[in-house]
């Protein structure tokens, strides 16, 4: 075990805590301003994963996918807004909860009348297919695209949030709505954009995911596990939280499967277990919540 | 009674079709999962069966009742209960993942209702925990595994790293192979079983892997994990060659692998490239039914409506009747010659041993080694 | 506040005797499906004690079910036990491993207390789909019911264990009643309502909800003997998240917090998925669509829905339910 093999299990779990930030920050976002659980986010995930496949085989280029896939799940997304969100703004949790959990469900049988139950792949772009050299160790460069990818993410969204008007809204919203309403923010269409945006990053991270992992129905269901933990720990709602629950849980299973591989199966529930009896409302739970 | 010896695939490849004995209708019970997980097995072990039955032109002498065990052990023995209590089937067909057999054994068993498994392979199934009315047509997980290792220790592979995901059939194939390969004089440098069902990334196990100083990788993977698997092997550069069970890289999934599983070489007991006049024959049949190459799970089910054709061309007719006559059968199939064995009723097979090569722009399978009717040991069970 | 009102008993009492019937009347798979549906049922009863009464959703009761049946196979099928107290020592394990949670988790709540159920069902699961003793992910055969030759009851008997697992509900479901109808049951559900102010009259809120879902426990540990003993095959899929996501349909789709409705839920559940599997492989489709609208009408669920619109009237006298709305 020389020095490149630690490098190596390092990209490793950075790769994999920026894939898990990508899968969770939808949830994380649209929970952060809306108060809404919306359980339907494994369920735009697989789609954006099966649409990107369909538009890569359409156009013959990842790339392309990459931009239609979520744009499309965005559009699903909004569908939704207006047939089934807008009217559980109010409905409580516990209703949310039900509704999108349901809506996986529709989904799951949907995916498979459209694209059958054979699993499914796509190809990582001719450009990225290779591997690259990095602190003097080979790497997958769509690996390092992901990582890449996470961390643009995270500074587009932590730009947004704290340094543009709508960010201020955004946060003025979270503080406390009714006050943000009567000082003339259109608190109505602000949730609308951050629904849309929650859908864009869900159906993004389906399309990204897809060329490390594959496609199946049964994808929007097991996704759903290690995205709530990594949301839990970091504490629902806030960017903070869920840049650091990915961090946590990436390296944990990643180390964990290096040196405790007994283990790996339970570790993630063992740290969620741990941080829930500390720290009831997670690390870094969002303001005003 | 001497076994009857023909080559039906041969004749209704002609279209001739055997001439439909009048007898009565025959029930059969298709217990496979059509939802969950598995649900893409289920739909190409029917879609094999069905096309036995077709091109034998016998179809209206079955009366077919589908039953959907969701992959759920409860389910799979409430739906077996129901196909023999209720249906009163003449025999049951099918059974995907071994939890489900497991639930339904000593059932099947006690209600002496012959059982023709069409996938499971658990090696107990036809060992300590065999019955005269449970008959495998399909693999068993040893079976698929044994003549790799001692192949690969011939080929000068001396060190392997063993991966599989940690559940019974994982750890039966990498012992099966572990068992022979050692024997060979191979080594195994390490290895390790990975969280069955919630692992999506590889990348930690296969620099293990190289860590380990092995000269190879040696693994089982299945469905959505094994196109997660093979590509992520694929996007590090393939460091290591890559052996392992053919289930791995079956037809079913090898298209979305792409280019990453160029190269692998993995056993399996059907290949859809072998040059036998029965395979091109069943090929052929199998694409202008459904438009697509048939997998392994295809064949079980095609191999599961000869053998129940077979044991009542030799005179089957009822339960007891069926249950007898199923070990035995004996033809040329698709994946060459097959028979049940009486000692165990599980399937005495080929072992191909092949590489996923490219072909034009798609993948194809190249036959580099035939390992002859391949034959568990009775483990605790003796039938005979 | 839980009242076991006429129209209630009516309905427990209508629905087990409809059961009984379709079980003497119907075939075998007639049979199955009570027994399916009782075990469901159980559980869906015992998730509404805490879930409905307690606003504690819980997704560890499938590792709950499962722990008991588990329990039950290793005393009566590993150390040779009789039958009876392998149960007991089933429904015990059960109860205990739910205080444990309930204690541990005693002040998270909402998404929190959910997902930290989940968390330990989860590690139950693995530690049995990881057993190699019991079998691992194979699960374990060969469990037997009790034995009841003594009194001239022969279990094996398809119709007698169906009839067994109604009287099991109905014991339940008693019990269940009972319990929520004490000073416990009325302290747990206002902690529900106001944690804070309960907690200023001197309840110890952390060890009465652990006892809720301790009691909890118990019956679903009912549950996974039976299910244990009906099957008489065991594997880990008992205890993953999943199945207890699928009681919280029931629960929901029969009305929270009723404890009637999750038995109707589970009557509904069962006999709608067979009957749609019969003609299509799709039927999540159709159960997330019910789930859906349930919801949206209300979420009262069908039997909460029921009781409300027979409610919105001034007050009927008992028993003269059959005036409704035109």
């Amino acid at each position: 075990m020389d020095a490149s093999f630690w490098i190596l299990q390092f990209l490793n779990a950075v790769q994999f805590s920026m894939l898990l930030f990508l899968l969770s920050i939808g949830l994380t976002v649209i929970f952060g301003l809306l108060h809404f659980i919306n359980l339907a986010h494994g369920a735009l995930y697989m789609l954006g994963a099966y649409i990107g496949i369909s538009a890569a085989a359409a156009t013959g280029s990842f790339w392309a996918a990459l931009i239609l896939a979520p744009l499309a799940v965005m559009l699903i997304g909004a569908v939704l807004y207006f047939t089934l969100i807008d009217r559980l703004r109010g409905a409580g949790p516990m209703n949310q909860v039900l509704v999108t959990f349901g809506l996986i469900f529709v989904f799951l049988d949907l995916v498979r009348m459209g694209w059958g139950d054979v699993a499914l792949g796509l190809s990582a772009p001719p450009s990225l297919a290779g591997t690259s050299e990095i602190l003097g160790v080979k790497y997958p460069a769509y690996r390092l695209f992901i990582i890449a990818l996470g961390l643009v993410i995270m500074a587009g969204l932590w730009i947004t949030l704290a340094r543009t008007q709508i960010g201020a809204m955004i946060r003025a919203s979270v503080e406390n709505g009714a006050m943000a309403a009567t000082l003339g923010i259109n608190v109505g269409r602000l949730f609308f954009i951050v629904f849309c945006l929650g859908c864009v990053l869900a159906g993004l991270a389906g399309v990204v995911a897809a060329p490390v992992t594959s496609a199946t129905t049964g994808m929007g269901i097991s996704i759903l596990i290690p995205t709530l933990i990594v949301v839990v720990i970091g504490g629902l709602g806030s960017l903070q939280g869920a840049i650091a629950g990915s961090l946590i849980v990436g390296f944990i299973e990643t180390f964990g499967a290096v040196l405790l591989p007994g283990f790996a199966a339970v570790l993630a529930y063992i740290l969620l277990a741990a941080i829930l009896v500390l720290r009831p409302q997670g690390l870094l739970p969002a303001r005003g919540h | 009674m001497k076994p009857k010896i023909f080559s039906l695939a041969l004749a209704a490849a002609a279209g001739i079709g055997l001439a439909a004995p009048a007898a009565a209708e025959t029930k059969v019970g298709l217990l496979l999962p059509y939802s969950g997980t598995y649900a893409a097995l289920g739909n190409e072990i029917t879609d094999g069966f069905n096309l036995a039955l077709e091109l034998a032109g016998r179809s209206g002498e079955f009366d077919i009742v589908r039953e959907d065990t969701e992959v759920k052990p409860p389910v799979g023995l409430a739906k077996a209960r129901k196909l023999v209590l209720e249906d009163e089937v003449d025999v049951i067909v099918g059974i995907v993942s071994s939890g489900v057999l497991g639930a339904v054994r000593d059932f099947i068993d006690g209600a002496q209702v012959p059982l023709i498994v069409a996938n499971a392979g658990n090696d107990n199934a036809t060992g300590d925990a065999c019955s005269a009315y449970i008959t495998r047509v399909s693999f068993s997980n040893g079976q698929v595994n044994r003549p790799m290792g001692t192949w690969l220790a011939g080929q000068g592979v001396k060190k392997v790293y063993t991966l599989a995901p940690d559940y019974a059939a994982g750890r039966q194939m990498i012992e099966a192979f572990t068992e022979t390969y050692t024997a060979a004089g191979g080594e195994i440098v390490g290895g390790e079983y990975t969280p069955f069902g919630q692992t999506s990334d590889f990348g930690p196990y296969l620099a293990n892997a190289k860590a380990s100083g092995a000269d190879a990788i040696y693994t089982f993977y299945a469905g959505g994990e094994a196109i997660s698997f093979v590509k992520q092997y694929g996007s590090f550069g393939k460091e290591l060659p890559l052996y392992g069970s053919g289930f791995l890289t079956s037809p079913l999934y090898v298209a979305a692998e792409g280019d990453a599983a160029v190269g692998v070489i993995t056993s399996l007991h059907y290949v859809p490239t072998l040059d036998t006049p029965e395979n091109k024959a069943f090929v052929e049949a199998f694409g202008a039914a459904y438009d697509r190459v048939p997998s392994e799970y295809a064949v079980h089910g095609y191999d599961a409506g000869m053998s129940l054709m077979a044991a009542i061309d030799s005179g089957a007719s009822d339960r007891e009747t069926i249950a007898a006559a199923l070990p035995k059968v004996k033809y040329v199939g698709p994946r060459g010659p097959l028979e049940i064995d009486p000692a165990t009723n599980n399937i005495v097979q080929n072992i191909y041993i092949y590489e996923t090569v490219k072909d034009g722009d798609g993948l194809t399978q190249k036959v580099v080694g035939t390992v002859e009717a391949v034959r568990d040991a009775p483990k605790g069970c003796n039938l005979r | 506040m839980f009242r076991q009102t006429p129209a209630r008993s009516l309905v427990l009492i209508v629905t087990l005797a409809g059961l009984a019937a379709y079980a003497s009347a119907g075939g075998f798979f007639a049979r199955e499906i009570v027994i399916e549906i009782a075990i469901l049922a159980i559980l869906a009863i015992s998730l509404d004690v805490v879930a409905g009464f307690g606003g504690m959703v819980s997704l560890a009761h499938g590792a709950m079910m499962g722990l008991s049946a588990y329990t039950y196979a290793i005393f009566s099928v590993k150390l040779g036990w009789p039958p009876l107290p392998s149960a007991l020592l089933g429904v015990a394990a059960s109860g205990i491993f739910g205080t444990l949670i309930g204690w541990i988790t005693g002040r998270t709540t909402g998404i929190f207390f959910i997902m930290a159920t989940l968390a330990f069902g989860q590690m139950a699961y693995t530690v049995f789909f990881k057993w190699r003793w019991l079998g691992g992910d194979d699960g374990l055969g060969g469990l037997s019911r009790f034995d009841l030759g003594g009194l001239g009851i022969k279990m094996g008997n398809s119709l007698t264990f169906a009839l067994f697992a109604l009287v099991l509900v109905l014991a339940v479901y008693v019990a269940a009643a009972w319990v929520l109808r004490t000073a416990f049951g009325r302290t747990l559900t206002g902690i529900h309502v106001n944690e804070d102010r309960m907690r200023a009259l001197g309840v110890n809120t952390v060890m009465h909800r652990a006892q809720a879902l301790g009691f909890s426990a118990l019956l679903a540990g009912v549950a996974g003997v039976l299910a244990a003993q009906h099957v008489q095959y065991i594997s880990p899929e008992l205890l993953v998240w999943t199945v207890s996501g699928e009681v919280l349909i029931v629960v929901i789709l029969g009305g929270l917090g009723t404890l009637i409705g999750p038995l109707l839920g589970a009557v509904i559940f069962v006999l709608l998925k067979h009957e749609i599997s019969g003609y299509t492989n799709h039927w999540h489709i159709v159960i997330g669509l019910l789930l859906i609208a349930t919801v949206l009408a209300g979420g009262r669920g069908i039997y909460g829905q029921v009781e409300h619109w027979f409610s919105r009237r001034p007050p009927p006298p008992a028993g003269t339910a059959e005036a409704h709305d035109a």
